[in-house]
């Protein structure tokens, strides 16, 4: 087919016509002048050629290089896998691929950004091409394509988009979860443990008289206990369960696998260290207290909500029997 | 006098393909059928010399033509025209009795070599 | 039927050329795999974009998909999916002449993805007289709902999409994955243009 060939006879007698030879000098400075690395391997995987943009990152001197199989001349390839790879493309005569995101890089060449990336090496997307010849001899032409520069901003975008998705967990005061993340979390741990029927438990817990906290030290004053409460009630947990804040000073903790008496000894225990906790503000003594409301999981909740309007009930009935206690949803039941 | 032939394929490209590469003056007495089933109707109820026969096909596919001409005990010369080419499958229609079995697309010398080869033209 | 219907000829013929490339190409991976690939015939059906929508994105359990992009001579050009299900990823590596350890599982997927792409469409592309060159082949990232976004996202509008079931058995395991192949709506125009040039040889 005649468009498939890039050499041809102008149409037009007054075009010059190109001859071959001019043709190849014009095509092998194309390749060396390509900022992509050339390489062309034999049938037996000899190196037959490669261009300038190799050899000037290699460093390596053409002498040493041509005919030498490639394997000796790059040692860091990885043999048994390239050769199953090349050996692909010369008995299916198709192309194949390997990108920088499943390999960072093949060949161990130096980039030109030295400073701001992580690997001292330059990330590659590499192509493998059958080439055919009238000589019936097969070749492969392998095409280093440098791709630091994407590399480098796809890992920054990466990082950046899990410091985002972190940032939008946390609770910028105490670094504890926020609301949304603990009511998603719940909404998971309330399926998956009607799912599996395994056991759940909510502690719900808020500061007493934190109003009273705040007219007394301050607004700063105040946040401090928040921060301290909170990584003292952190300190306690396991790393299964999930602390977040609920709202101004109230904290809500799901139990995973917990019963009642679980959760209740671990709500004991927290009133217990906050009450016995002196926390210091500009050199001043605080004693604050917490009340705590504890919810099971029972067959009666149809939703998660129901289990935090339990566990809060419990809460209201601590603070209504004098704050610094803890009370369980089935006590108010009886 | 030009022998009765039966083109079996479910492509009508295919079948196109056959007719044209056989010699001119057998065109007037080439039978078509479209699947396995069709193929194995014609061949009970006519007496077919040489059958070109597809592979896959729905239904009865070339395998179950193959078998039908065996159990029926039939004098058909077959030439499976298939594009599954892979050696075992070439072994297998050999094996049920089938005379050549070409890939496709069939080329036109080719199918003529083989007539030639078994004595058919 | 709209102008990118194909006619009746037109569809037997692509799926005869189809059903020759398939052939063509399992002989080859057979050889290379060095095992004998057992052929079911390649389903092919053309569906409406819409269609393929749902039905892929009513598919449960797929876990990879990739996709990579080919074009050729007279403007014939597409993109093709290869969809794997949960259970046919294991023994890729295996399949391929890999040591497992030698590369990761999205490797597997791409590599394989790749030879199954390639060897297929240039047996079809020789068979029209053209040549086709090949996109990186990429994993879409996050299966699930990813799928449909690509295909909502990709450059070109196509109204009609080739749907080729592969379903290949290598001797003592079998391996399944489904291709398919989108072809936007101008391509469509130059593969029907070339079916009839190949059907007026006849």
């Amino acid at each position: 087919m005649s468009n498939n060939k890039l050499f041809t006879t102008p149409i037009d007698a007054n075009v010059p016509v190109v001859n071959e030879l001019v043709f190849e000098q014009i095509n092998s400075q194309i390749t060396d002048q390509l900022n992509t690395g050339v390489l062309v391997l034999d049938a037996d995987f000899n190196i037959v050629l490669w261009n300038r943009f190799l050899q000037v990152h290699t460093d390596k001197i053409t002498d040493n290089i041509i005919g030498k199989s490639i394997f000796t001349a790059f040692p860091e390839l990885p043999q048994r896998w390239l050769s199953r790879k090349l050996s692909s493309v010369l008995q299916l005569n198709t192309p194949s691929f390997c990108s920088w995101q499943q390999r960072h890089h093949l060949f161990e060449l130096p980039h030109t950004r030295p400073i701001t990336t992580d690997s001292e090496f330059m990330a590659q997307n590499c192509t493998f091409l059958p080439i055919e010849s009238d000589t019936r001899d097969r070749h492969i032409c392998i095409l280093i394509e440098d791709v630091t520069d994407a590399c480098h901003y796809q890992m920054q975008l990466q990082k950046t988009l899990a410091e985002i998705a972190q940032i939008s967990r946390i609770d910028g005061l105490t670094q504890i979860y926020n609301r949304r993340h603990w009511q998603d979390s719940l909404e998971q741990e309330y399926a998956k443990a009607r799912r599996h029927d395994k056991k759940l438990s909510l502690i719900m817990l808020d500061l007493d008289h934190f109003k009273l906290l705040n007219d007394n030290y301050g607004h700063q004053g105040g946040d401090m206990v928040l921060i301290e409460v909170s990584a003292l009630i952190s300190a306690l947990l396991r790393v299964e369960d999930t602390f977040g804040r609920y709202g101004g000073e109230e904290f809500a903790i799901i139990l995973p696998e917990t019963d009642s008496a679980g959760a209740m000894e671990l709500a004991h225990r927290i009133c217990r260290v906050i009450a016995t906790t002196p926390l210091t503000y500009n050199s001043q003594v605080i004693n604050v207290t917490v009340s705590l409301g504890v919810a099971q999981l029972s067959c009666n909740e149809s939703n998660y909500e129901e289990l935090i309007t339990q566990a809060d009930s419990a809460l209201y009935q601590a603070k209504s029997q004098g704050r610094n206690q803890v009370c369980s949803a089935p006590e108010l039941v009886s | 006098m030009s022998p009765s032939v039966l083109i079996c394929d479910d492509s009508n490209m295919a079948r196109k393909q056959v007719l044209r590469s056989l010699p001119q003056e057998w065109k007037d007495s080439v039978q078509i059928a479209c699947n396995g089933a069709e193929a194995l109707t014609i061949l009970r109820d006519n007496s077919i010399e040489i059958l070109f026969l597809d592979l896959t096909m729905p239904g009865i596919d070339g395998i179950g033509v193959l078998q039908g001409i065996q159990k029926l005990n039939l004098d058909c010369s077959v030439f499976v025209i298939s594009a599954d080419i892979q050696p075992e499958m070439q072994s297998k229609v050999k094996a049920l009795g089938a005379k050549e079995f070409m890939r496709k697309p069939v080329q036109s010398d080719a199918l003529l070599n083989n007539l030639q080869q078994h004595g058919l033209i | 039927m709209n102008e990118f219907h194909l006619t009746e000829d037109q569809q037997d013929c692509l799926q005869e050329l189809i059903n020759i490339a398939m052939g063509q190409a399992s002989d080859q991976l057979a050889r290379y795999l060095d095992t004998f690939v057992y052929l079911k015939v390649p389903s092919i059906e053309s569906v409406e974009a819409s269609e393929l929508m749902i039905t892929l994105s009513q598919r449960k359990n797929t876990i990879a998909v990739v996709s990579q992009g080919f074009f050729g001579y007279e403007g014939i050009r597409g993109e093709s999916l290869l969809i794997y299900q949960e259970e046919d990823s294991g023994r890729i590596a295996d399949l391929l002449g890999y040591e497992p350890d030698e590369l990761s599982q999205d490797e597997q997927l791409i590599d394989i993805s790749s030879i199954l792409t390639t060897t297929f469409l240039n047996v079809f592309a020789q068979q029209i007289d053209n040549q086709l060159s090949y996109n990186a082949p990429k994993l879409l990232p996050n299966v699930q709902e990813i799928l449909s976004e690509h295909l909502q996202q990709m450059p070109f509008t196509w109204n009609l999409a080739l749907k080729v079931n592969i379903n290949y058995q290598v001797t003592d395991y079998s391996f399944n994955c489904n291709m398919i192949i989108l072809i936007p709506e101008t391509a469509i125009t130059n593969i029907k243009y070339v079916l009839d040039r190949v059907l007026e040889e006849f």
